[in-house]
């Protein structure tokens, strides 16, 4: 395919955009089996196989973005060193790194969690997460992980579009470009947003950018009710609304000039639209599950019930073919963010309360119900947070060596990969950039980097914008 | 494993005054040399100049016709039928104006059967100021154009709609191309005291712009503003990327770096210019309100200086609290000037950071395209801007005309001679016809650089007025799929505006009011709360402005208005050469259960009741008014049977009306 941006402007294009996400086919064999494609694409999201062959141990991933910079000094990433240099400034042979508001005046802070060896892996997660504790066999952290902005906006661009620039697609939307969707009747990529508010990338950070809309993420409102348009409009039943849909066919089908496969699309696609309509909210609807599942989540405690739904949804979209979903936690600012600049303790107690009970519940219920092995559960945020005090007991944004972590999906659970210094300042064992991030987790879902590529502007456009490697020793 | 990026930037100065300093001084003596191209890079096409064409001698009244025909007898094609006169007018009217054709423009070109009726209705719909918003959106779309910054705050520029302004009007009076260019990159420097020039420069200014809180590292600011004023020039005019050649000398075209940076040294003097255009009454009260504020927050920083690490943390959240209750700023002109005293010197720079910076350049043009021992300016030349517009106009060069009539042939068919408009470079597309691509570039340059003569050419050819179908597709798709030589018109998806503009147009609620400040239309509350300044988003008061054409209503970047997402326009983060067309169950969810949608159905309903006696009748108009023409038998036949379902049931002709909204025969044109 030789054209940079894809546009229907005939069958050949059409088709082109239906089938290749990746690489191309020929069009002589293009023609010859016609008839059939032509029914596979009447769906443009219809699953697509992976383009590497014989390993795509993932299925879907969900994305748990704790916004704002979850410190690593207090989760995943023990330094008994800091608590010993508390209140001194940092030692010169730690080097230096670029800071938002940390400076030379500022004094190493140390922390008030202790660590603790859980599970038979004994991976060490500090008491601020007690219930992820209990998954902890399950988890690989990353502790050397590191990007290249310090900034909220930024750091969360190149999180999730590999640009520290807005107008790139984001994960999300590659993967459902790659892979196309197994859920017919819901959207492919779903975002659920923090109801606190908006990050500081806002949603370009979770668009399709250059990407045709069709790659566009679903952004989940709060509440019952969680995709726009799918009720319908006041004064109109069902029965009425079908007979609306049936006319249109039948006006379309009238002055159709023969057989044409973006007009067939087209009509597919209001099948597709009534079937959502139908369908997807009993999907969305919480009530058929059980007591006890409710409870795994902390549903109905209010400390927990607002994330523990959205991690509920999130296994309800990826047990239905959902490729992509991701559960924001943080929003509107410092307070209801991970971004604890004033009081780290305050802060991470607050976000912990929220989201550690869900975050372990999604795990054990995937697990329990064989859906871990196929779906990537990322944990984590655009940065974590320096050695240093800010205003005394807070911490500053760090981005140059903090811990993430993934789960199920094929990665090696209970293990620790890469270190920071002892002073968790910098990644100095095995560093990933998120470009070797991004490549890994496509990679787990079957997808190769350079071949999931866009050209767009004379560029072939990837995720990873410098080629990212595959961390081999993470996968099982 | 690669060497990490901070640790190379371990002696990176983070006080960005020294650091300017620093590599003002030390790297003096270290000048790039000049760039030195290949044979094979200089022969490629593009850079070549325009060759004297005349058409091909085959027997046709317009030149169009002759590139055309040629093209496709050689590959033993044959144009499609003439289209009929009904399509003829939806599809002109839709290409010039973005709107549908009335029943009353229909009929009277119908009537007219004169053989100069065509010729007659594209030269009315050429002098409708509707020509101006159409094409000029389509310029906004290349420039990215928004309203506001983008990024964490996303704070709104609400004089940016003097810009669009601008372009509507520029359009719309057939302004030379070459004066555009000048304008737009120089404005300033041409006339400081010409409003329209000054308007104008605010091109400079279009891009994305970061604001931080906490630090803002100057030099890193500066760097990302000279990046965006950069790259849109080798995007927007010369229709290469040169912008790759940021981090690296070019992969596939002969652009080195250094030739980046060279290029980037015309904006070096460039700073923001807002000019106040408030009354001083407005004056007056914003500072009473602005003042007390500022002086509270200097207040603030002072005391920050000698806080306590505790006291800080109160003293941000004050002063964020100060920062919240900050008024829009004054109506103002965007635009730009220069400053030599603070001209930011240009280096080379090591993978594209700020921070390494490496041999010292000047100014000069893409030395691909000058002379190899031409050599650079100082960045503090006078009218620098004025002086790289000159160059890109000067008619010997050989990309900024073909790049624009290949525009304008890629808005009239769909597709470019070259199919990608912002890249003429060897990843881009071949011109399908490198012939008529010169003589369109020279007969532009002719005719004063007008687009209105070219226009005409174009929409008066028989490519142009061929059918959207041929009795020979089968053979002509084997030969040619992607339909270059053109044996038939491409059919088009109306555009994400478009569809809305009609909706309005159809239903009688178009307001046809042009020009003048963005309207900020009442939106779900749940998309305002994905804004970091959620305060932005104030609906603007007269209800009336909610009915206006899509391009006046704020195209602000952190927030795109799910009815534009959804149709693919694009979100004005880069330059947008070509839009996307997607077909996805989103669309029809969005057209069946939107807001919009239901709502402009009903009012078609309501104008269908009022201005018909009789269901037959009422279809009747509704089809003309939605689709351009009346109804076959058959859809008449399937609409009178479903309306006698229900006889007299409201909701029937309201969900009629939303058939015709989401019928194929309205959402394409052929």
């Amino acid at each position: 395919m030789n054209e940079h941006i894809r546009y229907n402007r005939n069958r050949r294009e059409f088709l082109n955009n239906c089938f290749c996400g990746v690489g191309s086919l020929a069009f002589a064999s293009m023609m010859a089996e016609e008839q059939a494609r032509a029914a596979a694409s009447l769906n443009p999201l219809a699953p697509k196989p992976p383009s590497i062959p014989d390993h795509a141990p993932a299925k879907s991933m969900i994305f748990l973005f704790m916004a704002g910079g979850p410190s690593h000094l207090e989760t995943f990433d023990p330094k008994p060193l800091l608590n010993k240099l508390d209140g001194q400034k940092r030692p010169a042979e730690f080097g230096d790194v670029q800071y938002q508001n940390v400076n030379a005046s500022s004094r190493i802070l140390g922390t008030k969690r202790t660590f603790k060896k859980c599970g038979q892996s004994g991976l060490e997660i500090s008491d601020l997460f007690p219930y992820q504790a209990e998954v902890a066999d399950e988890l690989c952290v990353i502790r050397s992980m590191h990007g290249d902005m310090v900034v909220h906006s930024a750091a969360q661009y190149q999180m999730m579009t590999g640009r520290i620039i807005p107008g790139f697609p984001a994960m999300g939307s590659w993967v459902v470009y790659g892979l196309g969707s197994e859920a017919a009747n819901l959207p492919a990529y779903v975002v659920m947003p923090d109801s606190h508010g908006a990050q500081e990338a806002g949603v370009p950070m979770y668009t399709n950018g250059f990407l045709p809309s069709v790659y566009q993420p679903t952004m989940f409102r709060p509440g019952n009710k969680p995709v726009l348009n799918l009720d319908l409009p006041g004064g109109v039943t069902l029965d009425e609304r079908r007979r609306t849909i049936s006319l249109l066919k039948d006006l379309n089908k009238a002055t159709m000039p023969g057989e044409d496969p973006e007009f067939a699309s087209r009509m597919a696609a209001y099948d597709t639209a009534f079937k959502m309509q139908t369908e997807a909210p009993k999907v969305f609807d919480l009530n058929t599950e059980s007591k006890e599942t409710l409870d795994l989540y902390g549903i109905g405690d209010p400390k927990t019930d607002d994330y523990g739904r959205r991690c509920l949804m999130a296994r309800r979209m990826v047990e239905n073919g959902v490729r992509f979903v991701c559960v924001v936690s943080g929003g509107g600012g410092p307070e209801a963010e991970w971004d604890a600049h004033s009081d780290i303790e305050d802060n991470h107690l607050r976000m912990a309360s929220w989201t550690d009970k869900p975050v372990a519940a999604l795990i054990k219920d995937l697990k329990r119900r064989g859906l871990l092995g196929s779906t990537i559960v990322l944990w984590g945020g655009e940065f974590g947070r320096s050695p240093e005090s800010e205003k005394g007991k807070g911490r500053d944004h760090h981005n140059t060596g903090f811990s993430m972590y993934v789960a199920g999906g094929g990665f090696k659970g209970g293990t620790v990969y890469g270190a920071t210094d002892d002073i968790g300042l910098k990644a100095i064992e095995k560093p990933v950039h998120f470009r070797d991030l991004h490549t890994t987790l496509l990679y787990q879902m079957g997808l190769n980097q350079d071949a999931l590529s866009y050209m767009h502007l004379g560029r072939r456009e990837r995720l990873t914008e410098v080629r990212g490697e595959i961390i081999k020793d993470i996968v099982a | 494993m690669r060497i990490h990026p901070y640790l190379k930037r371990r002696t990176a100065i983070l006080i960005p005054g020294v650091l300017l300093a620093v590599s003002a001084g030390a790297f003096e003596d270290q000048v790039a040399p000049l760039g030195v191209y290949k044979p094979a890079e200089k022969s490629y096409w593009a850079f070549q100049p325009r060759r004297k064409v005349s058409p091909p001698a085959v027997a046709a009244a317009n030149p169009v016709d002759a590139f055309i025909l040629d093209g496709l007898k050689k590959a033993g094609l044959k144009p499609a039928p003439p289209a009929d006169k009904l399509t003829l007018i939806r599809r002109a009217t839709y290409d010039l104006h973005g709107l549908p054709p009335t029943p009353e423009e229909i009929d009277a070109f119908l009537r007219d059967t004169s053989p100069k009726a065509y010729d007659r209705l594209v030269d009315r719909l050429l002098a409708s100021p509707r020509y101006g918003e159409q094409w000029g959106r389509h310029w906004l779309d290349v420039v990215r154009f928004a309203e506001s910054d983008g990024y964490e705050y996303d704070t709104h520029r609400p004089d940016a709609y003097r810009f669009r302004d601008y372009v509507v009007r520029s359009f719309n009076e057939d302004k030379p191309y070459n004066q555009f260019v000048k304008e737009q990159l120089a404005g300033d420097e041409m006339d400081p005291d010409n409003e329209t020039y000054l308007v104008a420069s605010g091109f400079n200014r279009l891009g994305p712009l970061r604001k931080n809180a906490g630090n803002q590292n100057v030099a890193s600011s500066r760097n990302e503003v000279l990046t965006e004023m950069t790259n849109v020039v080798g995007a927007a005019f010369l229709g290469v990327t040169v912008g790759c050649a940021r981090c690296h000398d070019h992969k596939f075209d002969p652009f080195r770096q250094s030739d980046y940076y060279r290029l980037q040294g015309y904006f070096a003097q460039a700073q923001p210019n807002d000019l106040l255009r408030a009354s001083k009454e407005e004056q007056a009260a914003w500072h009473a309100q602005v003042d007390p504020l500022n002086q509270q927050m200097r207040q603030l920083q002072r005391k920050m200086g000698t806080a306590s690490e505790t006291e800080k943390g109160k003293i941000q959240a004050d002063l964020d609290a100060i920062d919240e209750k900050m008024p829009l700023p004054l109506t103002a002109i965007y635009a730009v000037k220069d400053n030599p005293k603070q001209a930011t010197p240009l280096h080379t720079l090591f993978h594209g950071d700020y921070l390494d910076p490496r041999e010292a350049v000047g100014a000069r043009p893409l030395g691909i395209l000058v002379p190899e021992d031409a050599p650079e300016e100082p960045v503090t030349i006078e009218k620098p801007r004025l002086k790289l517009a000159e160059w890109l106009v000067d008619p010997a060069n050989p990309l900024p005309a073909r790049v624009m009539v290949n525009r304008i042939w890629q808005y009239h068919f769909g597709r470019g001679i070259v199919s990608t408009a912002n890249d003429f470079g060897r990843m881009g597309g071949k011109p399908s016809n490198p012939d008529l691509l010169d003589y369109l570039a020279n007969q532009y340059i002719a005719n004063g650089w007008q687009m209105k003569p070219l226009h005409r050419m174009i929409m008066l050819s028989n490519a142009y007025r061929q059918a959207s179908q041929s009795p020979t597709e089968k053979l002509a798709i084997e030969k040619d799929p992607e339909n270059d030589l053109l044996w038939k018109f491409g059919r088009r998806r109306l555009e994400a505006e478009e569809i809305r503009d009609s909706m309005l147009a159809i239903s009688g609620r178009l307001n046809a009011k042009i020009g003048g400040p963005s309207v900020l239309v009442p939106i779900d509350h749940d998309l305002v709360k994905m804004l970091k300044r959620p305060q932005y988003w104030v609906s603007t008061r007269d209800k009336s402005e909610y009915d206006r054409r899509t391009m006046y209503l704020i195209y602000k970047r952190n927030l795109q208005l799910p009815f534009m997402g959804v149709f693919d326009a694009p979100d004005m983060q880069l330059s947008c050469p070509r839009r996307e067309q997607s077909t996805h169950a989103p669309q029809a969810l969005e057209l069946l259960n939107g807001q919009l949608s239901n709502e402009q159905a009903a009012f078609f309903a309501q104008r269908l009741q009022e201005s018909r006696p009789t269901d037959a009748a009422r279809i009747d108009l509704a089809w003309r008014l939605a689709t351009g023409r009346p109804p076959t038998l058959k859809e008449k036949q399937l609409a009178m049977t479903y309306l006698a379902e229900k006889p007299g049931d409201p909701v029937r002709l309201k969900e009629l009306s939303l058939d015709l909204f989401n019928l194929n025969a309205f959402i394409y044109v052929n």
